[in-house]
C-alpha cells in the first residue's frame, strides 16, 4: 500500500474504530480519536519531512472503467494543506476533550479529515469529486447534531448550497471529459492528461461551471450566504475545520484544477475575478463591522480573508499564488484560534454577543492575551503570520503578468480591506475585554483558561509567530509546487 | 447453447407460477420458498448465461446478452418483494406471473409479442395492488381500479399505435422504410403508452395514488422492476422510428418529469407519497437517459448506463419502501428522532437517502453520473442542467428526512414496528448501494464487450 493511500485511509479507519470503541463508552471513543488523530498527524509530518516537499510522491493504480484511475500525488502544496488538516483535527480533538460527545462526534471529525486529505491528494478528477462531496456528509452531521440553537436549518442550508455548487462542478467536469474525448478519442479523468488537449467551444461554460463550484466553497460574494449561518451554528471545533480547511478546498480547486486547465481564460477573466476578490475583502470586512455576535463577526472576517487569498491566486504571479496558498494556512491557524477562543467563552458564559461582556481582561487575562495575539495576527501585524501572506498576495497582484491586474485599483482595494480589518477586529476586542462592564455583563461567570486550553492556544500562537518571523521554510514547501503547476 | 436453455429464466418463472397455484392443494403452503427459488434460479442462470452465445427464435423471441442484463435489473427489483410478502399462494402466482411478463418483454422480438408481455406483466400487478397488504382494503381497491384504467388506456394506445404502424409499413418489427405521417403517429402513440407506464409528466396522475395506497413492498416492486420493464419498453418502441423527433422530445419530457416530481415531493408529509414523487423524479432522469440513447444513435454505452441506473435504483427504492414496512413510520412527523430509537436501521435508511440523492460515494451517485455523462455526450445541455436542478431540489427532501431522523427530537409514541426481516432487507439494500458505488469500476470484465 502506498504511503499516500495510508494517509487518507488511516483517519477513515480511525473513524470506524471510534464507532466500535463507542460501544465501550464515550471515553474509549475519545481516546481512540486522539490516538488516530495523532497517528494521522505523525504520518503527514513524516511524509512531509521525508520528501521535504521538494520531490513528490505518488500512487497510481491500473485504470478502471470509464477512464477513471486511482491517481494520488502529493507535492508541497498538497502536503502543507494535509498538514494543516491533520494539525487542526488534532487541535479539535483536544479542544472538545471536555465535551461529553458520543462516538459519532469523534468519528465525524476523523471521516472529515480523511475526505479532506483525499481532496488534496487526488490527481484524478473523478476521485477528486468523490472526496470533495464526501466532506459534506460528516460536516452536515457535525453542524446538525452538535451545533447551537439554529443548527438544523444551518446544516441543511450548508449542504444544499455547497451541493448546488458541486453539481455544477460535476457537470463541468463531465463536459470537460467528453470534450477531451471528442478531441483525442480517449476517456480520461487524469488531471495531467486533461491539461494537454484543447477543449473547443464548450470551454467558457466548463470554466464557468468550475468557477461556480469552487466559488461557493471559497465563498466568493455573492455566493457566500451559507457561510455565516454554518460557521455560527457549528460547534467550535466544527467551525475550526469549516473555516480552517473546508473553505480552502475552493481555492485549492482553483489553483490545482480550474486555472491550470484553462490558462487562457484564467488570464482573460482575471480582472473580473480580481474584482470579485477585492469585493470579498471589502464587503466581508464591512459586514463584519456590523455584527454584534462575536462568532458571526469572525465568520464574516473569513470572507474578507479569503478575498485576499483569491486576489493572490488569480494574480498569476508565482509569489501571489504561493502567497495565497500560504495565507490559506495562516487563516486556518489564526481563525482556528479565534473560533476556539469564542468556543471557550461560550462554554463558560453561554453567550457570545459583543455587549454581553466587558472588562474581561481583568477576570481572564490569559484569554485576553491569546485573543489579542490572534486578533493581531489576523489583521496582519508585521512579525506575525497574517502579514506575510497578505504582503505576498498584494505583491503578487502588483507584479502580475496579466494586463489590467497590476492597476493600482486592486492593490488599493486590498489595502482598504487591511484597514477595515483593524476597524472591525479591534473594537470587538475592546468591547469584550477592555470596555467597562454593562448592566447585562456575564463577564463574572468567565473563569480563565485551564492548562489544556492554554497548551492548545500556545501551540497555535507559536505557529503564528514561527510563520511570521521565518516564513522561508513554508514558502520553500509551497512555492516550488506552485511553479510546477503553472509551468 | 440451444435457444431454449437461454430461455431458462422464463421457464423457471413459469414453473414457479404453476407451483404456486398448485400449493393450495397442500396443507402447509410455503409460498415464500417458491418465490425465492423461482427468482434465485433465474438470477443464477443469468450470471452463467452472460457468457453464452445469443440465439433467436424468429420472429417472436430474441435472446441476446443485453436482454439478460435487463432481466438482471428486473429480478433485482423483484427480489425484496419475493422475500417480504405474505405466504399467500395466489399473491405468489400473481407476483411471479408479473415478473414472467417483464422477463418476456426483454426478449420480445416483435410488436404483438411485446403487447402480450406488456399485458402479462400489468394484469397481475393491478391485482397485487388491490390484494397485497393489510389494513384499509377500500383505499387499495380504489388505487387498483385507477391503476387498471391507466393501464387499459395505455394498452389501447399501444394497440392503436401498432395498427397505424402496421397499416403503413406492413411490418410488426423494425422497418427500413421511411415512416410517413401514419407510421409516425403509430410510433408516437405506442411511445405514449410506454410513457404512461413509466409515469412521465403529464401522464403521471395515477402514479402517486397507486404508490401511496399499495403496500410498501408492492410499491417498491412497481417503482423498480416495473419501471425497468417500462423503460425497456420505451426504448423498444422509440427504436422503431429512426427520425430524430423522439430524440428531441424525450429529453424535454424527462427534464420536466424530473422537475415536477422533485417539486411535488417537497410538499409531502406522508412518506410513501413522498417516495412516489421521488420515484417520478428518478423516472424523469431515466427518460432523459433514453433520449440521450436515441440522440447518440442507440448507443450501447448509453443503454448500459440505463441498465446500471435501474439496477442501483432497484436496491435504493426497494430499500426505502421496505424501511416504511420495517419501521412502521408513515409520516415525516413520526420519523422524528428515529435515529435514537433504532440507530442501525436509521443509518441504513440515511445511506439509502444519500444514495437516492446522488451524494457520493455510493451507487446512486455513479448511476446519476452515468446518465448525466450520456446526456452531455448527446449535447443535451439544457435538459441536463434542468435535471441537475431537479437533483438539487430532491436533495432538499432527502435531507429533510435525514434531518427529521437525526436532528429532531421524537414526538409522540413510537409506531408499531414491522417484521425484523424487513429491517434486514433494508440493511442489505443499503450495503448493496454502497458496494455498487465501486462495482461499475470493478465489474469491467463482466460487462466488457456486451455493450459495444
Amino acid at each position: 500500500m502506498s504511503p499516500l493511500t495510508v494517509l487518507w485511509v488511516l483517519p477513515l479507519v480511525g473513524a470506524a474504530a471510534c464507532l466500535v470503541a463507542g460501544r465501550f463508552g464515550r471515553e474509549a471513543a475519545k481516546i481512540c480519536a486522539l490516538v488516530f488523530g495523532a497517528a494521522f498527524f505523525g504520518a503527514a509530518l513524516t511524509i512531509t519531512i521525508l520528501t521535504g516537499g521538494a520531490g513528490s510522491v505518488s500512487a497510481a493504480g491500473a485504470p478502471l472503467a470509464f477512464g477513471v484511475s486511482y491517481l494520488l500525488s502529493a507535492d508541497g502544496l498538497s502536503l502543507s494543506l494535509i498538514l494543516l488538516t491533520a494539525f487542526l483535527n488534532l487541535i479539535c480533538v483536544a479542544a472538545s476533550w471536555k465535551q461529553d460527545a458520543s462516538a459519532g462526534y469523534w468519528a465525524a471529525f476523523l471521516a472529515l479529515a480523511s475526505a479532506l486529505t483525499g481532496v488534496f491528494l487526488a490527481r484524478d478528477l473523478f476521485l477528486f469529486y468523490i472526496f470533495w462531496e464526501a466532506t459534506l456528509i460528516p460536516m452536515f452531521f457535525i453542524i446538525g447534531l452538535w451545533g447551537s440553537d439554529n443548527r438544523r436549518h444551518a446544516a441543511v442550508k450548508f449542504f444544499l448550497f455547497t451541493f448546488a455548487g458541486s453539481v455544477l462542478m460535476l457537470l463541468a467536469l463531465i463536459a470537460l471529459v467528453v470534450a477531451k474525448h471528442s478531441q483525442t478519442g480517449v476517456w480520461t479523468w487524469d488531471l495531467a492528461a486533461l491539461k494537454e488537449a484543447p477543449v473547443g467551444a464548450a470551454g467558457p461554460w466548463i470554466f464557468l461551471g468550475l468557477l461556480l463550484g469552487f466559488g461557493v466553497k471559497i465563498p466568493v460574494v455573492p455566493l457566500h450566504t451559507w457561510l455565516p449561518d454554518a460557521h455560527t451554528e457549528a460547534p467550535a471545533a466544527g467551525s475550526v475545520m469549516l473555516a480552517g480547511v473546508m473553505l480552502k478546498m475552493g481555492l485549492y480547486g482553483l489553483i490545482r484544477v480550474a486555472l491550470p486547465l484553462f490558462p487562457a481564460y484564467a488570464a482573460s477573466w482575471a480582472p473580473w475575478l480580481a474584482g470579485l476578490a477585492a469585493l470579498n475583502a471589502v464587503y466581508g470586512a464591512l459586514c463584519a463591522m456590523a455584527q454584534t455576535d462575536l462568532k458571526r463577526l469572525i465568520a464574516y472576517s473569513s470572507i474578507a480573508h479569503l478575498g485576499f487569498c483569491l486576489l493572490g491566486v488569480v494574480s498569476g504571479a508565482p509569489q501571489g499564488v504561493a502567497g495565497g496558498a500560504l495565507q490559506m494556512i495562516n487563516h486556518g491557524i489564526t481563525t482556528g484560534a479565534l473560533f476556539l477562543l469564542v468556543g471557550f467563552l461560550y462554554e463558560r458564559a453561554h453567550k457570545r454577543g459583543l455587549s454581553d461582556f466587558g472588562a474581561l481582561a481583568g477576570r481572564a487575562p490569559r484569554m485576553a492575551f491569546f485573543f489579542g495575539f490572534s486578533i493581531l495576527a489576523s489583521i496582519g501585524l508585521p512579525g506575525l503570520n497574517g502579514f506575510v501572506g497578505e504582503f505576498m498576495c498584494l505583491s503578487g497582484i502588483a507584479h502580475s503578468p496579466i494586463p489590467l491586474l497590476n492597476l493600482p485599483v486592486f492593490a488599493v482595494a486590498g489595502a482598504v480591506g487591511v484597514t477595515l480589518a483593524a476597524a472591525y477586529a479591534l473594537p470587538a476586542y475592546q468591547a469584550v475585554f477592555w470596555a467597562p462592564e454593562g448592566p447585562d455583563s456575564v463577564s463574572s461567570h468567565v473563569p480563565d483558561l485551564d492548562l489544556r486550553e492554554k497548551s492548545i492556544l500556545w501551540t497555535l500562537c507559536a505557529l503564528m509567530l514561527w510563520i511570521g518571523l521565518s516564513p522561508a521554510s513554508w514558502i520553500a514547501l509551497i512555492e516550488p509546487s506552485v511553479r510546477g503547476i503553472y509551468r | 447453447m440451444s435457444a431454449l436453455s437461454l430461455l431458462a429464466p422464463q421457464c423457471v418463472l413459469a414453473a414457479g407460477v404453476l407451483c404456486a397455484l398448485g400449493l393450495g392443494l397442500f396443507r402447509r403452503p410455503s409460498a415464500v420458498a417458491v418465490r425465492v427459488v423461482a427468482l434465485a434460479v433465474p438470477l443464477a442462470a443469468l450470471l452463467v448465461l452472460r457468457y453464452a452465445a445469443p440465439a433467436e427464435l424468429p420472429p417472436l423471441l430474441v435472446v441476446d446478452v443485453k436482454s439478460l442484463f435487463w432481466q438482471l435489473a428486473i429480478i433485482l427489483g423483484a427480489l425484496p418483494l419475493a422475500y417480504m410478502a405474505s405466504g399467500d399462494d395466489v399473491e405468489t402466482a400473481l407476483f411471479l406471473g408479473s415478473v414472467l411478463g417483464m422477463s418476456l418483454l426483454t426478449v420480445a422480438g416483435n410488436l404483438p409479442m411485446l403487447f402480450v408481455a406488456l399485458e402479462f406483466m400489468s394484469l397481475p400487478a393491478y391485482l397485487l395492488v388491490a390484494r397485497a397488504g393489510e389494513g384499509d382494503g377500500a383505499k387499495r381497491l380504489e388505487a387498483a381500479v385507477k391503476y387498471f384504467f391507466a393501464g387499459a388506456l395505455s394498452g389501447a394506445l399501444f394497440l392503436l399505435g401498432m395498427a397505424l404502424y402496421y397499416a403503413q409499413t406492413r411490418s410488426l418489427g423494425p422497418t427500413t422504410l421511411p415512416l410517413g405521417p401514419q407510421g409516425q403517429a403509430g410510433v408516437a402513440l405506442m411511445a405514449a403508452a410506454a410513457l404512461f407506464k413509466i409515469g412521465a409528466v403529464p401522464l403521471h396522475w395515477w402514479l402517486p395514488d397507486v404508490y401511496e395506497a399499495a403496500s410498501p413492498e408492492v410499491s417498491g416492486f412497481l417503482s423498480t422492476a416495473m419501471k425497468s420493464a417500462a423503460v425497456l419498453f420505451l426504448m423498444r418502441i422509440t427504436a422503431l422510428a429512426p427520425d430524430p423527433v423522439f430524440a428531441a422530445v424525450l429529453p424535454g419530457i424527462g427534464a420536466l418529469t424530473a422537475l415536477v416530481g422533485a417539486f411535488l415531493a417537497l410538499r409531502q408529509e406522508r412518506l410513501q407519497r413522498l417516495l412516489a414523487y421521488s420515484s417520478l423524479a428518478h423516472a424523469g432522469l431515466l427518460i432523459l437517459g433514453v433520449g440521450a440513447w436515441l440522440a447518440l444513435g442507440r448507443d450501447a454505452a448509453a443503454a448500459a448506463s440505463l441498465v446500471f441506473y435501474l439496477a442501483v435504483y432497484a436496491l435504493l427504492s426497494n430499500g426505502a419502501f421496505l424501511f416504511i414496512r420495517a419501521s412502521g413510520v408513515t409520516t415525516l412527523r413520526e420519523l422524528r428522532g428515529y435515529a435514537a430509537r433504532r440507530p442501525a436501521l436509521a443509518a441504513a435508511f440515511a445511506v439509502l437517502l444519500f444514495s437516492l440523492a446522488g451524494v457520493p460515494p455510493n451507487g446512486g451517485f455513479v448511476a446519476k453520473l452515468l446518465i448525466f455523462w450520456q446526456a452531455v455526450r448527446a449535447s443535451l445541455a439544457v435538459p441536463v442542467v434542468l435535471a441537475a436542478a431537479s437533483a438539487l431540489v430532491s436533495l432538499a427532501y432527502y435531507l429533510g428526512m435525514i434531518r427529521a431522523m437525526y436532528f429532531e427530537d421524537a414526538s409522540g409514541a413510537a409506531p408499531a414496528e414491522g417484521p425484523s426481516r424487513a429491517g434486514l432487507a433494508v440493511l442489505i439494500c443499503a450495503l448493496g448501494a454502497l458496494i455498487l458505488g465501486a462495482a461499475p469500476l470493478l465489474l469491467n470484465g463482466f460487462t466488457a464487450g456486451v455493450w459495444k
